[in-house]
């Protein structure tokens, strides 16, 4: 296989990578990117020129209905076995950041559909993703936020009852001065733009592809680097 | 009467789907993540993972405890004329439940739901006939966080002489009981006749069962207090891509539940209660309008009758937006396959955009939907006198029946007649308006709502809520903003015909 991937052309082999992240193929697309760095190519040029611009299209193509939710999984699945290839490799050049995202759902909540989605969806976009499951409280979100140096928080709920406990997570974040730094975006069905706005959060997302976009343009705006 | 329900499974079928749910039950098991349960499982023959939150039911243990589940369950009101059984009385219809959001009647558009539209909803619900029940239909985003569930049930109870179904987080499961006590006269006198029926959805797909609504059945379980589970698998993303594996999967936790239940509290009454769904795999949008639901409502059923439960659950949900074509024929289709499959207790009525919304119209549409599956209920009611053999041989061929005794009898019997739907010729229906279902349908929010709606509380019972629970927002009727009664004559002309017909009705 390696010896196949090594006599084509680079702009074939990117093309091979892209196909195999749009069928959701998790070794070709890590073979392709480990063949990739064996060319030369710089970890931030395979993660651009390989891995995002193939999730570019597969984002178009859910966002027109040409792809289904379970293909989008799939394809973030191969994105993800492709990250963790590149991720050390990118810390280590000092590529620009995709970002961190520590996400979970609030104390007393245990539906996590939705926010394991958003989780996979980053994932499918680059980002590395610490999910800290369901019930958790204020100590979990701060720990994992220091821990892993978060750029972005999600918080998911889908019951009314839980979902005011996003704002003692935010007080907590501005009380421990982890805020500020801080994306903080929040989710769940009886959840809205206003609710977001009156705890403080950064952003309320409706579902994981708006989750994902916003997520790219706010860490953009965090890096000075506005994306077109 | 509907004679031989509508079925998609053969007996040896329906057997197939209760073994694999106990395959699954045994072999698979159930996270458990309240502590409580896992103790009250073990202590009854569950087997509870050492360390761990997994609990695995033995069939033996599943199948002694559900067979202690009482085939009725009662709703009761504080007037016990307004009481209601499953399956004695079915269908029983109750109000949608629990929208974060409400149509703001004079906009149109959605909007957080306050206490004082709960009042509003409370007195419709009380006021249309078709429903038997009020689910408190909205959440209030006024309401204190301590006081959250009593401030709705203070609206639903003062507003609404029917039985009122409500869910509630464990912090306020005490003033819950508090209030139905000051309200009823004292805990004896509510214990004689419980008027709030208490609903948890403790099962979280696949398989796992929550901290607080499964705190909320084991509570009232252990105060022999009236209340049932509701399980909601959504294919596709919680439950398997396949109507049969929802089917197995939501069988297993209906069973997980009761079983709880049963082991709490034996014989305790109870609903198999269920909103079962198929994801939109192009989006993962939650859809309980589909055909799909109203498919497996048809499996829920079957299922139920063979282990001799009352059944039914959130039959006629919509994803549409406002009220449109797809807001009647989804919440027209899959109430028609639920009736015909012989579901029990129809949780439909008034909401829109999937649970997210509550819509006066849509209520008001809902409530001559419901009519119409009463009708559909009655069936063709076959005799010999219904045959009316002797009118056809006395008016003859070539004859008249629009004249005849026989037919001024039955005139408001045998056919329904609609309030919302429309028959006018094209020119006649231009003269009144030219109005469409939501239309017709505001007309009719608009009369009651602008009514005066007397307080179901004594000024001391009253007096005693607002002391017990200071902080609550105790909402009071009033027509919503701007609306008063109309001047508009065909709009009396019409609300007084309907008045004079009722009380005929009442009569006869």
């Amino acid at each position: 296989m390696s010896s196949d991937l090594a006599a084509l052309p680079l702009e074939e082999l990117l093309e091979q990578i892209q196909d195999n992240l749009y069928g959701g193929n998790v070794e070709p697309v890590v073979a392709g990117v480990h063949e990739l760095l064996r060319r030369g190519l710089t970890p931030y040029d395979a993660l651009t020129q390989g891995l995002i611009a193939g999730m570019d299209v597969v984002g178009e193509d859910f966002r027109t209905g040409k792809l289904f939710v379970p293909q989008v999984l799939m394809a973030a699945k191969a994105m993800k076995g492709g990250m963790e290839v590149l991720r050390p490799l990118l810390a280590e050049t000092g590529a620009p950041r995709i970002g961190t995202l520590v996400i979970g759902t609030v104390k007393g909540d245990i539906h996590d559909i939705g926010k394991n989605l958003v989780g996979m969806m980053m994932e499918g976009a680059g980002f590395q993703v610490v999910n800290l499951g369901i019930n958790t409280d204020v100590e979990k979100f701060l720990h994992a936020v220091r821990e892993h140096a978060a750029d972005i928080l999600g918080m998911s709920a889908l019951l009314t009852t839980t979902m005011p406990y996003m704002r003692v997570v935010i007080q907590a974040l501005k009380e421990s001065g982890l805020r500020e730094k801080l994306i903080v975006l929040v989710g769940g069905a009886p959840l809205n733009a206003d609710f977001a706005k009156s705890i403080g959060a950064d952003a309320y997302c409706r579902d994981a592809a708006k989750a994902v976009e916003t997520a790219k343009r706010l860490m953009a705006e965090k890096n000075g680097t506005p994306r077109a | 009467m509907i004679r031989t329900p509508a079925a998609f499974l053969t007996d040896g079928e329906v057997r197939r789907v209760h073994e694999a749910s106990l395959e699954i039950l045994e072999q698979v098991g159930l996270l458990v993540r309240n502590a409580r349960a896992r103790e009250i499982f073990a202590r009854h023959g569950g087997q509870v993972e050492a360390g761990g939150e997994n609990v695995r039911l033995p069939r033996a243990v599943v199948e002694r405890y559900r067979a202690g589940i009482p085939p009725k369950f009662t709703f009761r009101a504080r007037d016990p004329e307004l009481d209601r059984t499953v399956p004695d009385d079915a269908p029983v219809v109750i109000s949608g439940s629990s929208a974060p959001d409400m149509v703001d009647p004079a906009t149109g558009i959605a909007r957080r739901a306050l206490a004082a539209d709960i009042a509003r909803i409370a007195r419709l619900v009380d006021q249309l006939p078709n429903y038997d029940i009020f689910s408190v239909s909205t959440l209030a985003d006024d309401a204190p966080p301590a006081f959250f569930s009593v401030t709705r049930l203070y609206a639903a109870l003062k507003y609404c002489r029917k039985p009122v179904r409500i869910s509630g987080p464990p912090e306020e499961l005490d003033s819950i009981l508090k209030l139905a006590h000051i309200i009823a006269g004292g805990e004896r006198a509510y214990m004689e006749r419980p008027f709030i029926t208490h609903h948890y959805c403790p099962c979280v797909s696949p398989l796992t069962m929550d901290y607080d609504s499964t705190a909320t059945l084991i509570y009232y379980a252990e105060r022999g207090l009236p209340g049932h589970p509701t399980l909601v698998p959504n294919a596709g993303l919680t439950s398997p891509l396949t109507l049969a594996g929802t089917l197995v999967q939501g069988n297993a936790e209906f069973l997980a539940a009761v079983v709880l239940e049963q082991m709490v509290r034996p014989g305790k009454a109870t609903i198999y209660s269920s909103l079962p769904t198929v994801a939109d795999m192009r989006t993962g949008a939650y859809a309980p309008g589909a055909i799909e639901t109203g498919m497996l409502f048809m499996g829920v059923a079957q299922m139920a009758r063979f282990y001799g439960v009352p059944c039914g659950g959130y039959i006629g949900l919509s994803n549409a937006k406002v009220n449109d074509a797809q807001s009647g024929f989804e919440t027209g289709m899959s109430g028609v396959a639920a009736l015909l499959s012989g579901n029990h207790l129809f949780n439909m009525a008034g909401l829109l955009d999937a649970l997210m919304s509550f819509d006066f119209a849509k209520a008001v549409i809902d409530d001559e939907i419901v009519a119409m599956l009463r009708r559909l209920q009655r069936g063709l009611e076959l005799s010999e006198e219904s045959f009316a053999l002797d009118v056809i041989r006395e008016v003859g061929p070539g004859g008249m029946f629009a004249d005849h005794l026989h037919t001024l009898e039955r005139m408001r019997t045998t056919g329904f007649l609609p309030e919302i739907a429309d028959r006018d010729p094209r020119q006649g229906w231009i003269e009144k308006g030219g109005l469409d279902a939501q239309g017709r349908a505001m007309l009719r929010v608009r009369d009651i709502l602008t009514r005066d709606a007397p307080s179901l509380f004594s000024p001391d019972v009253d007096a005693r809520l607002r002391r017990e629970f200071t902080g609550m927002v105790a909402a009071e009727f009033a027509p919503p903003e701007g609306w008063s009664r109309p001047p508009d004559e065909a709009l009396s002309d019409r609300a007084e015909r309907r008045r004079r017909r009722l009380a005929q009705q009442a009569e006869a």
